[in-house]
């Protein structure tokens, strides 16, 4: 049983006067524990895929299942319910809530889902130890670096026990050597834990990690391979 | 590579749905995390702590001056109805029922003794004062003025405190003193009378006839009070009642015009007018007064015009306060506002990651609660030391108010200490407590508004 389903979807928005496809009959189906990316340049969909995988947006046809659940079908609060208890997310931009510390970040959303404090506490310990901050879970965002900010995002992100985790351009604003730690980090726990990760990316050092690149261009799925990224730039020659 | 859903045609999109939350044991509510939204909107409160310390003192000192004008002006009116009723007629008073309506001489209660007996097997908590009003003419060879002639026990009516004190010649009525007088400055002068010289009283009798008594000025007091000083003359009850006897009445029931009840609990007035409504409402032989000649008034319905100016005042106080308000009300709103808007992408990021709408509904009502709370008690600290302070030193108005002002028939004393009654600060508290939270309302509509898709872009 595959985790996520994705049938024919297709999004397109207004612009002024001009309508926009940002994407068009998208089929894609993810098993659990893939660790996959969405790769294409600007403008090319990524992003959009993802808002609507993570039930941020709505399809303009077509369906996506999760879990065998057709997103579209949930009402607003189940949606939200849905999407506390199924899909985690991880930003560029960290996104964390200034006002709490490390710890209290990766509780916050275990406190949504009514998890005893002790549970949520022992769970959000072992997230921080595992993407190393256990030295640091009482500080606030703004006593951390971008590196370890993300992290503790990592950390929010899979400390709910999700199934799926969408994961947009996480990497963008991280230097090499954390880039490098936090996709092992992610990478042994997709495999862990049989979590899926889809991440949005320019980055080469995702897609270097990634065991399938989907390739988005103008809407459509260019290419979708098990591969590396030499097939991938070698499949862009082709073009 | 993609896979074609098959679906059970046999069961509708909800009950498939439902079968698959319920797979996959997703709780279909989840209760609400109250201490986590308390410590969240709490931390969110002081993100910004000048901005909210600069909210917190802009309110507290409109709170204050709210609390200071109305404090004044409910002192002013305090003092204003105590001194009517202290130089008038009592928290209660008992008279003829036509008189207040039509005041005439012959309008008197004829078993004055027996209605004074019976008041006092009530055992009632202050002073009744007996006393004899009547409208004469008062007339020396120099001049004739229209005045109030107040017959009253000069040992034990409670106005011989008051003006005893202000006597600046002669002295008080005495009990010997027959045809004693004691009159104000402001008479004397109109009279041209001084300590010894008499005065003739005349009365109009119902029959058109006139009934005309000597008296003679014992003492001159001088209050300050135009009211007092100009068209009052005091006389015992015994001078006074003639004139009642010349109208009819039967001098062994010792006839009086009206009972002044100067009660000493305030609180007392309601119940007291009730026993009193309730005591004189059946004919009864003992008094010989009947249902239908006898009023029980208490002193709003003796001084209706004071009344009267006093809603007029607190109209103009109310919208001074609304005006306070309002400035509380957009200080409020405009920092939960700002610091909602600043907040956009966050409340997205919170959206997204599955906190529901309500929720955040809630977490800015928490804020503005908490707001709420803190601006109350400000506004009590920066209020109540206000009130504490001028309650206790009073701010001297003598400059402002010229000697003998009276307003609507009664008097402020220049020296006004803040007032504040236990019903005044309920209400003060609910009114800015309600306020505040109010002005919660369309940022936290404004939150819930906040998709997280567009959020997330800013």
């Amino acid at each position: 049983m595959s985790l996520l389903n994705i049938h024919n979807i297709s999004k397109s928005y207004r612009q002024g006067e001009i309508e926009v496809n940002a994407l068009s009959e998208i089929n894609l189906t993810f098993e659990k524990g893939e660790f996959a990316a969405l790769v294409g340049p600007s403008g090319s969909g990524k992003t959009t895929l993802l808002n609507l995988i993570g039930g941020l947006d709505t399809p303009t046809s077509g369906e996506i299942h999760l879990n065998e659940i057709n997103l579209s079908s949930l009402d607003e609060q189940t949606l939200s319910q849905f999407r506390l208890f199924q899909i985690g997310f991880i930003f560029q931009a960290y996104n964390l809530v200034p006002v709490l510390s490390a710890l209290e970040n990766v509780e916050l959303i275990m406190v949504l889902q009514n998890r005893h404090l002790s549970e949520r506490r022992e769970r959000a310990e072992h997230y921080l130890k595992l993407v190393g901050l256990q030295d640091l879970i009482h500080r606030r965002p703004s006593a951390l670096s971008g590196g370890q900010q993300q992290r503790v995002a990592v950390a929010r992100a899979l400390a709910a026990g999700p199934g799926l985790v969408l994961a947009d351009e996480p990497t963008a604003n991280l230097d090499t050597e954390n880039a490098s730690a936090l996709l092992d980090i992610m990478y042994n726990l997709s495999k862990e834990e049989d979590t899926t990760f889809i991440f949005s990316t320019h980055d080469v050092r995702v897609m270097d990690r990634a065991e399938r690149i989907i390739k988005l261009e103008d809407g459509y799925i260019k290419t979708d391979t098990i591969s590396t990224i030499s097939s991938i730039m070698n499949s862009d020659q082709n073009c | 590579m993609s896979k074609k859903i098959v679906s059970d045609n046999s069961l509708d999109e909800k009950t498939l749905v439902a079968k698959a939350i319920s797979r996959h044991q997703l709780p279909k509510t989840t209760s609400l995390p109250l201490s986590t939204f308390i410590m969240l909107a709490w931390r969110n409160l002081w993100r910004h702590r000048r901005r909210t310390i600069i909210t917190l003192l802009s309110i507290a000192l409109g709170f204050g001056l709210a609390v200071f004008s109305i404090g004044l002006q409910d002192s002013g009116h305090n003092n204003m109805v105590r001194n009517a009723i202290n130089m008038g007629d009592g928290h209660i008073t008992l008279q003829h029922k036509d008189f207040l309506a039509s005041p005439a001489n012959y309008r008197f209660i004829d078993d004055g003794k027996k209605t004074l007996n019976k008041l006092s097997n009530t055992h009632i908590n202050g002073v009744i004062a007996p006393r004899i009003t009547l409208q004469v003419l008062a007339s020396t060879a120099n001049n004739s003025v229209g005045i109030r002639l107040q017959g009253i026990d000069p040992n034990t009516d409670p106005l011989r405190p008051l003006l005893e004190k202000n006597m600046i010649e002669g002295h008080w009525i005495t009990t010997n003193e027959k045809r004693g007088l004691v009159i104000g400055a402001g008479m004397a002068k109109k009279l041209k009378v001084k300590i010894g010289s008499k005065i003739i009283l005349i009365a109009g009798k119902k029959g058109g006839e006139t009934e005309s008594h000597l008296g003679r000025v014992r003492g001159i007091f001088k209050s300050g009070i135009l009211e007092l000083d100009s068209y009052l003359i005091m006389s015992s009850l015994d001078f006074t009642r003639k004139f009642l006897v010349a109208e009819g009445a039967d001098i062994n029931k010792e006839p009086l015009t009206r009972i002044a009840i100067f009660l000493n609990n305030e609180d007392d007035i309601k119940p007291v007018k009730q026993t009193l409504v309730k005591l004189f409402s059946t004919d009864d032989a003992e008094t010989e007064e009947t249902p239908s000649n006898l009023a029980v008034l208490d002193w709003q319905d003796m001084m209706p015009q004071l009344v009267q100016y006093i809603v007029v005042d607190d109209v103009s106080a109310y919208i001074m306060q609304i005006f306070i308000l309002l400035v509380i009300l957009f200080g409020i709103i405009n920092t939960v506002l700002m610091s909602i808007l600043e907040r956009t992408r966050e409340f997205g990021l919170l959206r997204a990651l599955g906190l529901k709408r309500q929720y955040l509904v809630l977490l800015v009502f928490i804020e503005t609660l908490l707001l709420s709370f803190m601006a109350v008690a400000c506004g009590w600290f920066v209020g109540g030391s206000i009130h504490w302070y001028v309650a206790a030193n009073g701010i001297d108005f003598s400059g402002m108010i010229p000697e003998g002002t009276t307003f609507a028939g009664t008097f402020m004393d220049p020296v006004i200490y803040s007032e504040l009654s236990y019903s005044r600060v309920i209400q003060l508290t609910t009114i800015v407590f309600f306020t505040t939270l109010i002005s919660g309302v369309y940022p936290a509509i404004k939150a819930s508004r906040i998709q997280p898709i567009e959020a997330l872009k800013t």
